[in-house]
């Protein structure tokens, strides 16, 4: 649903496997032999006891290690707390997981004690009342270490209700040579974009102006609400409890989109058809001038292999409307505790040690996931080995989210079909104001 | 086994005796097939039906019985009939489409020729193929940008530019529609094959005989004994193509603007992205019952064509 392509789609089932090392596993059976025997004597068995169990539930990220080592690492550094890890399937299966989660949520055993969850979840788990409410563990001066668009995204009904874990954003992908050609600048409005890449079509040098995603799909509302956003618009209202998409700063906002394919034709039609790899094909054969896409896209446009743009792309924040701020729909992943955990302590202890900036740092060197805290974006070593993850901190700080509510689910679904006619038609303002009174309907 | 034997035939009061009637002996061994039945088919049925008559929803974990209001909603919800509308032109023209060409084909190959049954097999591929493959080989053929489709047709000097098939409304379901084709007349051809392999070589030599034409033996000897054939995969071709998902999840999503919707990919996003399961059962028991419909047609047809040839 947010578009992270890093791990291949190739199991739909959810597997569970429980992550201990042979060590522990060794330790654990010689502790029930102790166990058995010791209880015989009446002697109060040790080890086993003293460390609390939990379950860690997620999505399964991997690069050149998998989440199971992240566990096995946490198990290791103390000798307190025993996590079990329960792997869900990729997060390209994205349903898959959030079926997956509902149904060990809904059953309120406290199973999983800590679980990870896409950024458009958050709300419908707290108003489910199965996230449990983390402000005071973690007071402002702490969630201040994180970006104010993560941070916003886990609060629900004023309350923070998951710890920001990783990030990505759409962004800006644009022809530093081409650029280069015609003006020099990042254009930093819409307009200026619009213009730039119209010359540039017209002088030869690009097939395509600019490349974004109108499929009917989640992607359509990540783009949509990245250009409302920069105009200082939203889809919901500050409450969230009525939608403004009819108003005029998202008519204009989407008005732009379809202008793209229709008046300035800085767009092939075909966008409406497109979502994130489509659109990156012609992108990275060096047929287009900018695009808006994921992080994912950097690393294939620097492989030689498959494409004809290597180093010759940069990334900047998106542009916005004359008076308004570059917006950047936010994605990934962040971390939760269940509400009828039994072991808060532990689940916080644990909680705590993924969302630190060691961890991080370790997810954004090995996963290639880039930290939700600011500060890793300065570290020696990830500016070393991942300079372009290092680069985006300007991107992220952008970020800002979907609409925040429990019906998010519905609101999505209606938005889609509502945009992708807007899109279509050209009706904008007909269309949006339909969708608006549709959304009231939902949320209110 | 042995004890049995060894009573005699006039101790036995039938009935009385035995812990079971006679009558009853069937009926107990029909049971774990229908226990295994029911509990696979039955069950889901009929607690499908019950959640459709819920406010059932995983999220807002609401669970009561709300009697018809799912229904009432159904009826005055526009996505649904956009839905409904769009299932049933895909049902008729595709399932019409395929019937059309499978039948030209079935003829085709009814006819002896060299290499008959290599062309039966080869004819066979698409068909075996899976439908997610069709749907994303069909992807790159109707491309936008790229597709060999549009290719085609600009240097033949059909379209003058590239026509983006699936981006807009006027072309999306037409081109699905096109794929299915593809991808099932096939089946239809064997099943129609098979059955014109029934009509008695015998009538189709005396019509010869008495000079009638080709179009004439079609029509008046092999197509009326064909008719049953017909109907039945007809059927079978009109519920499954009603079912349409694969195709439609892969290729479009829905979009856009909502034109290549159909039921079963609004029922899948009702039902597994919002997890309505109240609402989404509503939907699909709508869709059952449209398809018991479209099974009650033929089969008016079917009967009548049985009685007028016994």
């Amino acid at each position: 649903m947010t578009g992270f392509k890093k791990t291949p789609a190739d199991s739909k089932m959810i597997s569970q496997s429980i992550m201990l090392d042979r060590r522990q596993l060794l330790l654990g059976a010689a502790g029930a032999a102790t166990l058995s025997v010791a209880s015989g004597f009446g002697i109060r068995p040790a080890r086993a006891a003293d460390r609390t169990e939990i379950s860690f539930a997620s999505a399964s990220f991997f690069g050149k290690e998998g989440l199971g080592d992240l566990v096995k690492a946490f198990n290791e550094s103390q000798s307190r707390v025993t996590v079990k890890f329960i792997e869900l399937p990729p997060p390209s299966s994205s349903t898959e997981v959030y079926q997956g989660l509902v149904q060990q949520l809904a059953r309120r055993n406290g199973t999983p004690d800590v679980f990870s969850q896409d950024v458009i979840w958050i709300a419908g788990f707290a108003a489910a009342g199965w996230a449990l409410p983390l402000d005071e563990y973690f007071p402002k001066d702490k969630r201040a270490e994180y970006f104010p668009g993560t941070v916003a995204a886990c609060t629900y009904g004023g309350k923070l209700t998951a710890l920001p874990w990783f990030v990505d954003s759409g962004m800006f992908y644009y022809r530093k040579d081409l650029v280069e050609k015609h003006g020099g600048k990042v254009p930093e409005t819409w307009a200026d974009m619009a213009t730039i890449a119209a010359e540039a079509q017209k002088a030869g040098d690009a097939k395509f102006g600019y490349l974004w995603q109108g499929k009917q799909a989640e992607v359509l509302i990540c783009d949509a609400v990245e250009i409302i956003a920069s105009n200082g618009g939203s889809i919901l209202s500050a409450d969230g409890k009525s939608s403004v998409i009819g108003d005029d700063a998202a008519v204009e906002a989407i008005q732009f989109l379809y202008d793209t394919i229709n008046k300035t034709k800085i767009s092939p039609q075909n966008v409406l058809s497109w979502d994130e790899e489509p659109s990156r094909q012609p992108f990275t054969s060096g047929e287009a001038m900018f695009m808006r896409n994921w992080s994912y896209v950097y690393p294939i446009a620097q492989d030689p292999k498959a494409s004809h743009v290597v180093d010759k792309v940069a990334v900047a924040p998106l542009p916005h409307f004359a008076g308004g701020k570059s917006a950047a729909c936010l994605g990934g992943y962040q971390l939760g505790i269940n509400a009828n955990s039994k072991k808060r302590e532990a689940a916080i202890e644990f909680l705590t040690w993924m969302s630190s900036p060691e961890t991080q740092t370790r997810l954004a060197l090995n996963f290639g996931l880039a930290p939700s805290r600011p500060a890793i974006f300065q570290d020696a070593k990830l500016k070393a080995e991942q300079p372009f993850m290092a680069s985006l901190q300007s991107v992220f700080t952008g970020a800002t989210p979907r609409p925040i509510t429990p019906q998010y689910a519905k609101v999505t679904l209606a938005l889609q079909s509502s945009i992708s006619k807007a899109l279509v038609s050209g009706n904008v303002k007909a269309e949006l104001q339909a969708a608006a009174t549709q959304i009231n309907k939902i949320v209110g | 086994m042995a004890v049995t034997m060894t009573v005699p035939a006039s101790e036995r009061t039938p009935g009385k005796s035995r812990a079971l009637p006679s009558a009853l002996w069937p009926w107990l061994l029909l049971l774990p097939a229908f226990i295994s039945l029911a509990s696979v088919s039955f069950y889901p049925i009929f607690n499908g039906l019950y959640l459709s008559f819920t406010n059932r929803s995983l999220i807002t974990q609401d669970n009561d019985f709300i009697g018809i209001a799912n229904y009432v909603q159904l009826l005055a919800d526009p996505p649904f009939w956009n839905a409904w509308w769009h299932t049933i032109w895909f049902t008729v023209i595709s399932t019409g489409l395929e019937t059309f060409i499978g039948l030209a084909m079935a003829l085709i190959l009814c006819e002896t020729f060299a290499g008959r049954g290599m062309i039966r097999a080869a004819m066979l591929v698409p068909w075996a193929m899976p439908t997610v493959v069709t749907s994303k080989m069909f992807g790159w053929l109707f491309d936008g940008q790229h597709g060999i489709i549009n290719f085609i047709l600009l240097h033949a000097g059909l379209i003058d530019q590239n026509v983006n098939w699936y981006g807009s409304p006027d072309t999306a379901l037409t081109t699905i529609i096109l794929a299915d084709v593809w991808k099932t007349t096939p089946f239809m051809a064997l099943l129609l094959l098979t059955g014109l392999q029934t009509v008695p070589k015998s009538l189709v030599e005396a019509a010869r005989m008495d000079g009638a034409r080709a179009w004439t033996i079609f029509w008046h000897i092999r197509l009326p004994l064909l008719m049953p054939t017909l109907l039945i995969a007809g059927l079978f071709r009109a519920l499954d193509a009603f079912r349409v998902f694969d195709l439609v999840y892969v290729l479009t999503g829905g979009g856009p603007a909502d034109s290549t919707e159909t039921l079963s990919t609004l029922s899948y996003k009702v039902l597994f992205s919002t997890l309505q399961f109240g609402y989404g059962s509503a939907v699909s028991t709508a869709m059952f019952i449209t398809e018991g419909l479209i099974a009650v047609v033929f089969c008016i047809f079917l009967v009548r064509q049985i009685r007028k040839t016994t």
